[in-house]
């Protein structure tokens, strides 16, 4: 790799430890895939922030590099969500020992300077930069989100490349930040026969198709066939169950390459389906997988419009989009439904699934089925969300 | 004998070999109080790697597994250094974060060094030479 001179006397540990780490990362990664340089980046995304997913040993690192002096991240940063709702955990039935862990972890990136938002739709939340522009985004879902609707450039980073990125502001140039790199590897073909010309609709139709889509497609996904038709909670549902069940981390939507195709029809749908869902009815409701955005606290708070929930209702959502929804009078129909709101939490890795003291949830995320079953042991029940507030609320 | 190296995170060492035929998953196959792969099924299950150049193939497994590299090198149970046949981004990020030296091997197949005892690794050449 080819590194400007100050790039070298960081490497060389010139500006202190942190820069010498975080730049001895970038240049490990660059040269396992075969990138030329580094190039500036004007945005990070950070995950490794719940406890659950990095334990006490990312803590351990977090800490060293927060209290190692004049360390800060030097160009915007936001970070994934956490593991409780920092404002209310208590009441939450979160574990004390548990959430001294946690509040250790977020001291440690509020040290270095992050937005003060902890999400994984940063995109909601923030100034989305002009298209083209280059990223280092980890959290799955939002790097699919950020490559395939909002035209920015990413690679699907790790907890620890994302880190290295905010602390030098820059990145690999490599895979999709490179124009030629960001055409479709395979296409998937939507050929849902026995539906009308609309073929998929809904949070569960597309995340099942992500679902599927990322399993069998590596690379860059082509989707041919019946169109896609994504508003924000179907494109949201499909980037985080592609980003679920492999590597890829883009979608294009029309492919007109000649490539290999594979079909998705009723069949695929159904084995997919039945996998995520395996029961009719959950004893308590799980809304938020990726964290809600303002369009769909709205639908949420329409077609409640006065109705209660007959059961447990969680809903996940950032600090910024809640206030923004209190703002709008959206959450206050939420809550008078009876729904509790958790903010800044991922709804996956947090204790208070398993808080709920249940065998199983509602929710209308194939990628929150794939982790509240995985990570909790709970069975799931795959519904859109209007049917799920249609079955369970009066 | 030598073999061609990449140099994943530079370094140059020295150090008795300890090898795995089998890939290694840091998370929960890695026991990084004792620095030892815990996992039962592995060769080299239960022998310690402190201090010793650890040869495998890749890793598998959870990309926390960055973070129990860098555990290791804190409670001083690391390997020396590590040697791969392709190195995926849970290795060259844990390693780097630990400042442990890391080659690959682009053109060498990682068999070879089934039976090399002693190794020395510099990534200034970059090569690897089977010493016995």
């Amino acid at each position: 790799m080819l590194l400007t001179k100050s790039e070298e006397k960081a490497l060389a540990g010139e500006y202190g430890e942190s820069l010498e780490i975080a730049y001895r990362v970038l240049v490990a990664i660059g040269k396992i895939s075969n990138a030329k340089r580094l190039i500036p980046i004007k945005w990070a995304h950070v995950s490794g922030v719940a406890y659950l997913t990095i334990g006490e040993f990312g803590l351990d690192f977090l800490k060293k590099i927060s209290r190692t002096r004049g360390t800060k991240f030097r160009v915007f940063t936001t970070v994934n969500p956490c593991g409780m709702d920092i404002e209310n955990w208590d009441s939450l039935n979160i574990p004390a020992d548990y959430a001294d862990r946690q509040l250790k972890i977020i001291s440690y990136y509020e040290k270095l300077g992050i937005a003060n938002s902890f999400t994984c739709v940063p995109f909601q939340s923030y100034k989305v930069p002009k298209r083209g522009t280059s990223l280092a985004w980890a959290e799955s879902s939002a790097a699919i989100f950020a490559n395939s609707i909002l035209g920015l450039r990413t690679n699907r980073e790790s907890a620890v490349s994302a880190l290295a990125s905010a602390l030098t502001g820059k990145t690999v140039y490599s895979d999709l930040h490179m124009p030629r790199n960001r055409v479709p590897s395979k296409n998937i073909r939507i050929m849902m026969e026995k539906r009308d010309r609309k073929g998929l609709s809904g949070s569960v139709d597309y995340g099942v198709l992500g679902y599927y889509a990322g399993r069998t497609v590596p690379g860059v996904i082509g989707f041919q066939g019946q169109k896609l038709d994504l508003g924000m909670a179907e494109a949201k549902a499909l980037c985080a169950a592609i980003g679920t069940t492999g590597s890829s981390g883009m979608f294009v939507q029309n492919s007109k390459e000649k490539l290999e195709t594979i079909d998705f029809t009723e069949k695929e749908y159904e084995d997919v389906f039945s996998e995520l869902s395996q029961t009719g009815e959950g004893e308590a409701i799980v809304f938020g997988c990726p964290q809600m955005t303002i369009e769909e606290l709205y639908e949420l708070s329409r077609m409640l419009g006065g109705k209660h929930f007959r059961k447990k209702c969680v809903v996940f959502c950032s600090s910024k989009i809640y206030e923004m929804a209190r703002t709008r009078g959206y959450a206050q129909v939420v809550e008078e439904a009876g729904a509790t709101f958790v903010r800044d939490a991922c709804a996956d890795f947090t204790p208070m699934i398993s808080a709920l003291n249940v065998d199983s949830v509602e929710t209308d995320s194939c990628k929150g089925a794939h982790y509240m079953r995985k990570v909790h042991g709970v069975n799931v029940s795959l519904k859109d969300t209007g049917r799920i507030i249609e079955e369970n609320a009066l | 004998m030598s073999l061609k190296v990449r140099a994943i995170v530079n370094g140059r060492t020295r150090g008795l070999v300890i090898y795995s035929s089998q890939p290694i998953a840091f998370l929960q196959g890695v026991d990084p109080e004792k620095g030892t792969v815990s996992d039962a099924k592995s060769p080299i299950y239960n022998q310690p790697f402190a201090g010793k150049i650890l040869v495998f193939p890749n890793t598998v497994g959870s990309s926390v597994g960055a973070y129990v590299i860098y555990r290791l090198k804190k409670n001083k149970t690391a390997p020396k250094a590590i040697v791969n046949q392709t190195t995926d981004i849970i290795t060259a990020s844990g390693c780097a974060i630990a400042g442990i030296p890391l080659f690959d091997l682009p053109e060498n197949d990682i068999s070879e060094l089934s039976h090399a005892i002693e190794i020395s690794l510099d990534s200034n050449k970059p090569e690897l030479v089977i010493v016995k």
